[in-house]
């Protein structure tokens, strides 16, 4: 579904992000991208965004190369990706219903399909009852299910999550990875950048661990740390 | 078709929803054309009242009486004749002593002291007004006129003076064109400025539609929409203030016979109507300059040259 062949970042003044990393990430998978801060994991997820190009070496998003996409096409990579953010990365105006709507309206869906579409969605992350609050009236953890649910409403075949429990705290952090499992199971493919210990170890996912912007470690099922590393 | 409702829905909503921003955005272009629209409605008294000015009677030749001290009995017809035929003159006509009494019954008749001193209205010379075709040409005329001695008494001219009144008009006028340019270039920048800082209020939420898929266009247009519905009521706005207060200043000023403070509204209609496009023009061009950078630095473009320089040692 993803595959990153020598990625290479580097940000004007000459800071490598991320250095010859090479990924394959099968259909239905859920990965963890782990490491500390400025490891790179924020990076790859932008790059295998279009936020940011590469600077060296190829991404393949479904098998088409999104290095060589031109601008204009991004967002038709973007409408294939369901995105979550740390900082939720909601719309402030637009209430819940609308935030999530919005991501059906950027793909022309006629409002007879958004509107069913929508609630089905908000019923998925319990937030049926929420759909006309706004924003800042929710809880960290209703915000961030708001996002999930904007991420996944048109379901994409893939979902990037950039930190989606870096403001929560760890009774919501639980809900929210089972919200995310579950989205899994449907069989969409999840990357998610974290350095929540206790979620990786409890999920037993595949783990990528990057440091300085290189993957030392691919281990299928794994733990935020190998045995003996502190 | 969606799309369309859609992003007019959401343009409409957006106003709402910004009612503060939007209000200072209104505010902006409704003051700056304002101004704008005023120098222009006086720049257009100004040229109303000179061209008032300019036209009527420039030239009274009093006449000697005919049939008298060796001036003929047709000698006045024969002017008068003469005079029309010539190219510098767009009119001319005949006050006869009866005329003449009539004329000063209606400039002196509240003035029975005047009116008791002149004890014999035949007293009273007759004269030819003159109307010039351009008023540049009256000493032309007097040239020619003084030809006629026996018969000219004398000739009043009020060419000098409406000379002086049109070569001030003049520079109003151009004074006038000069502020309204500035005021209209000084409005174009403060909307586009006013729309761009609105827009800048709300780059997040441009990057946030740009993660969620929106296209460009489907981003812009909604803001498009926005600015030009600000251009439009604060331009609305300002004309129609313009419009209120040259009615009531034409309406305080009627009394006022030596200038007229009446704008036509044929001015109004014309005008109005460049400044609803320039208001619309200047709303739209502020959302797009606002917008183009946020949509730019969303776009994760082609890799740059100078970072691929930097990866040589790697």
């Amino acid at each position: 579904m993803i595959r990153l062949e020598d990625v290479t970042k580097v940000y004007e003044g000459g800071t490598v992000a991320v250095r010859d990393v090479s990924l394959d990430i099968p259909k239905g998978e859920f990965v963890f991208l782990v490491g500390p801060s400025g490891s790179g994991k924020s990076t790859l997820i932008r790059l295998m965004l279009r936020e940011e190009a590469v600077t060296r070496g190829t991404i393949y998003v479904a098998g088409k190369d999104i290095t060589a996409l031109p601008a204009w096409k991004v967002p038709y990579l973007r409408r294939s990706i369901g995105t979550v953010f740390q900082d939720f990365k909601l719309l402030p105006n637009k209430t819940v219903f609308e935030n999530v709507a919005f991501a059906l309206e950027v793909l022309g869906r006629p409002r007879s399909v958004i509107g069913p579409q929508v609630e089905q969605v908000l019923e998925l992350v319990g937030l049926a009852d929420k759909a006309e609050r706004y924003p800042r009236q929710l809880s960290g953890g209703e915000q961030q299910r708001v996002s999930i649910a904007r991420a996944f409403v048109n379901r994409p075949p893939i979902m990037l999550c950039d930190e989606p429990t870096g403001n929560l705290d760890p009774a919501t952090s639980v809900g929210i990875m089972k919200l995310l499992d579950r989205i899994n199971r449907t069989g969409t493919t999840i990357v998610m950048a974290t350095h929540d210990h206790a979620i990786v170890d409890a999920m037993q996912r595949r783990v990528v661990q990057l440091s300085n912007g290189v993957v030392i470690r691919d281990e299928v099922a794994g733990r935020y740390e190998t045995v003996g590393e502190q | 078709m969606s799309r369309v409702a859609f992003m007019l829905r959401e343009a409409l909503v957006n106003l709402r929803r910004n009612i503060l921003v939007v209000t200072g955005a209104v505010l902006a272009v409704f003051i700056s054309l304002g101004l704008a629209f005023s120098a222009l409605a006086v720049n257009e008294l100004v040229r109303i009242n000179t061209i008032a000015w300019q036209q009527g009677v420039h030239l009274i030749v009093w006449l000697n009486d005919a049939g008298r001290d060796g001036v003929p009995a047709d000698a006045h017809e024969n002017l008068l004749n003469e005079v029309l035929t010539w190219e510098e003159v767009a009119n001319a006509y005949y006050v006869d002593k009866t005329a003449a009494y009539e004329e000063f019954l209606d400039l002196f008749g509240d003035n029975p002291e005047m009116v008791e001193a002149l004890q014999n209205p035949s007293a009273l010379p007759t004269s030819i007004r003159i109307e010039l075709a351009d008023i540049e040409l009256y000493q032309q005329v007097e040239f020619r006129l003084q030809q006629y001695p026996q018969l000219i008494q004398r000739i009043s001219s009020a060419a000098q003076e409406i000379e002086q009144i049109s070569a001030v008009s003049r520079v109003l006028n151009l004074l006038g064109i000069g502020l309204s340019i500035v005021l209209g270039v000084s409005a174009m920048i403060l909307i586009a400025n006013t729309i761009r800082l609105a827009i800048y209020a709300r780059r997040d939420e441009v990057s946030i539609m740009k993660l969620v898929g929106a296209s460009n266009w489907f981003i812009r247009v909604p803001f498009l929409l926005e600015g030009l519905i600000e251009g439009l009521v604060g331009a609305a706005l300002a004309v129609f203030a313009v419009w209120v207060a040259g009615r009531n200043l034409a309406g305080a000023a009627e009394g006022i016979q030596l200038v007229n403070l009446q704008v036509p509204n044929a001015f109004f209609l014309r005008w109005g109507v460049v400044f609803l496009l320039f208001g619309a023009a200047a709303g739209v061009l502020g959302s797009l300059l606002g917008l183009s950078r946020y949509l730019r630095e969303a776009d994760g473009g082609g890799r740059p040259a100078g970072v691929r320089r930097a990866l040589e040692p790697v």
